[in-house]
């Protein structure tokens, strides 16, 4: 390849959008956030960078490996925003700190992280989401999902299941079968990776009873309704667990008023790493998608890190799977019909007159700027492929 | 375009497929048809609503990952060194053998050098892990040959009797990883067909705790 062509491409794991998509995209991107405002969530908007020091402190390591850093012009270090949740955060401490709770927000937009090693990993991801904060109820749990289900099925999706989990089960578990701290987060990874082969080999060469091995094992088989509850918690000694057990029971039945839970499984062995949660924790999937088009779940913790602490639950919907989706079956409307107005000199008028009467009524609009006459505007506007073509000429008026 | 009630699951052409295909078997799935000689690549299992795809054993990521598959089976040789977002849920203990480094009989300790090998990634991973520098240099068959040649110093590549090593004068210093084939699913065919996934992750399951309870 020689050096100019080179210089023309854009960097790993970044890309282009060319007409068509770009649009399909942009139009996606509107019906996310007009779904969220019929539920009541208002829009704000965020800078694409912001000072480290807001940021570091909060982030596991994953995280922080993985951000774009540079300096401003007195040497302070900026990073790209590599997900919306921190900045909201910062945003309800500050600007809406006097604002009544429960607060319902909503964003969207371009989200930063370098992904190492992979292939044709994106490292810029268009997200859309929103942060339910100040009220730490089974119901605003549900509303969230509820939401998400909502927007995937008003985008025209047709199959995709949302598994349910809760952030503390397993750790209550391998808590109170005494699992000391280091292979409790060795374990949880392999959970988050769904690596069960390299579970199953460190949970057999821990010093655990036979009793703790297996139940710790028949995790990964806990999916499924309501049923699977019960069995998890004759699974914790002493009721360790009851309580996340508890909650996800009454997110449950809240659901099912939504009429929810046929998009619903549980899945106690749900992880999400590379996060703050504290509670339920959920990811929305589609059949033969290798990654979540959604996710989220309760953070109760991080706000208190820029100011009163107050429960909080969100989730994120990366717009670019979805749209890769939605391409992939064909699901993309199509733009509205293309027309192609042509004129002789002396009806100019008339032919913008007529464009914008068209434009109005929903259509997309060429002019003929050129000013061919009509034969040759009636073979551009073929070229063009446009569905209706008009042509005003001096004489006999309109097309 | 997503059938919910169908499962599709890929599998190794060559010597992984007779035992991958008998676990099958014993696991309830009649799949005799894929035993026949034939060019075809695609197979379906009406009773069981399963399509199998016969691919390359490197390509069987790439299915899964895409979602072409649901489910694949594939060694963890493979899936080291590509890295994949796949879930592994079962090893299946087909194919035995390990990911070795081996170099010239006598050659004393490998500090370093010249390697030849299959798995370029797993390789720079392994040597890099071990503060050793090591020039990867990547082949696609008869490896053996590299050090023969003075190609590289040291090769990494699949052990299983350790008789191929013995016919060429090599001798294995290090194991990197103990290899079987493992059951891999797609992260979306995992939620998305739960059912149909646990259905048959129990049933090869099965098998295998009946096949450790009476050793043979």
């Amino acid at each position: 390849m020689n050096e100019k062509l080179r210089r023309l491409l854009t960097p790993e794991g970044v890309r282009d959008l060319l007409p068509e998509l770009a649009g399909q995209k942009r139009e996606l991107e509107k019906r996310i956030q007009a779904s969220f405002s019929r539920w009541g969530y208002g829009e704000v908007s965020t800078p694409a960078f912001e000072y480290s020091a807001n940021f570091v402190d909060e982030m596991k390591a994953e995280l922080t490996d993985k951000l774009y850093r540079f300096l401003d012009e007195r040497g302070r270090t900026l990073v790209l925003r590599p997900d919306f949740t921190l900045p909201l955060a910062r945003v309800v401490a500050t600007h809406l700190a006097a604002s009544p709770l429960p607060l319902r927000l909503c964003y969207g937009g371009d989200i930063y992280r370098y992904a190492h090693g992979q292939q044709g990993k994106q490292r810029v991801v268009t997200q859309a989401g929103v942060e339910l904060i100040g009220s730490g109820c089974a119901g605003a749990d549900a509303e969230v999902i509820a939401l998400a289900v909502d927007v995937l099925l008003e985008l025209g999706l047709a199959e995709f299941t949302f598994c349910l989990g809760h952030a503390g089960f397993l750790e209550r578990m391998l808590t109170a079968y005494g699992v000391a701290a280091a292979e409790r987060e060795t374990i949880k990874f392999y959970f988050n990776n769904k690596d069960f082969v390299a579970l199953k080999m460190l949970v057999q060469s821990l010093a655990l009873s036979e009793k703790a091995k297996e139940a710790i094992l028949r995790v990964p088989g806990l999916r499924g309704g309501k049923e699977i509850l019960a069995e998890a918690a004759g699974l914790v000694p002493g009721g360790a667990a009851d309580e996340p057990l508890r909650l996800l029971a009454e997110v449950w039945e809240v659901l099912a008023d939504y009429g929810a839970t046929k998009f619903i499984t549980l899945d106690l062995g749900l992880v999400r790493m590379l996060d703050y949660y504290t509670g339920m924790v959920f990811e929305g999937y589609t059949g033969g998608l290798g990654y979540a088009l959604c996710g989220g779940g309760r953070y109760d913790q991080l706000l208190g890190h820029f100011g009163p602490q107050r429960p909080a639950v969100g989730f994120a919907i990366n717009v670019d799977h979805v749209l890769k989706v939605l391409q992939r079956g064909r699901e993309l409307p199509a733009g509205s019909a293309l027309a192609f107005v042509g004129y002789g000199k002396a009806q100019r008028a008339a032919a913008f007159a007529k464009a914008a009467l068209l434009r109005q009524a929903g259509e997309r609009v060429l002019v003929d700027v050129e000013e061919r006459p009509q034969e040759a505007a009636l073979a551009e506007g073929e070229r063009l492929g446009a569905a209706k073509v008009v042509y005003l000429d001096g004489r006999a008026g309109n097309g | 375009m997503v059938n919910k009630d169908w499962l599709t699951v890929a599998l190794a052409k060559g010597r992984m497929l007779p035992p991958a295909l008998e676990l099958f078997e014993k696991a309830g799935i009649g799949c005799g048809q894929l035993r026949e000689t034939s060019r075809k690549l695609v197979f379906t299992v009406e009773e069981h609503k399963l399509r199998f795809i016969l691919a390359k054993p490197m390509d069987i990521p790439t299915y899964v990952e895409y979602g072409v598959a649901d489910l694949g089976v594939v060694g963890k040789d493979v899936l080291m060194e590509q890295e994949k977002e796949l879930y592994e849920l079962l090893d299946l203990k087909i194919g035995p053998c390990r990911l070795a480094v081996a170099q010239k009989c006598g050659g004393g300790k490998f500090n370093g050098g010249y390697v030849a090998t299959k798995y370029p990634r797993v390789a720079e991973r392994y040597f890099q892990g071990q503060g050793k520098q090591a020039e990867v240099i990547k082949l696609h068959g008869s490896i053996e040959l590299a050090p023969l040649l003075n190609l590289a110093d040291a090769i990494v590549d699949l052990v299983s009797t350790g008789k191929t090593l013995i016919e060429h004068h090599l001798e294995e210093i290090e194991v990197i990883a103990q290899i079987t084939s493992r059951l891999v699913a797609n992260p979306g065919s995992y939620q998305v067909k739960g059912v149909r996934v646990t259905d048959l992750l129990q049933r090869l399951e099965a098998v295998l705790t009946e096949g450790e309870a009476k050793p043979c």
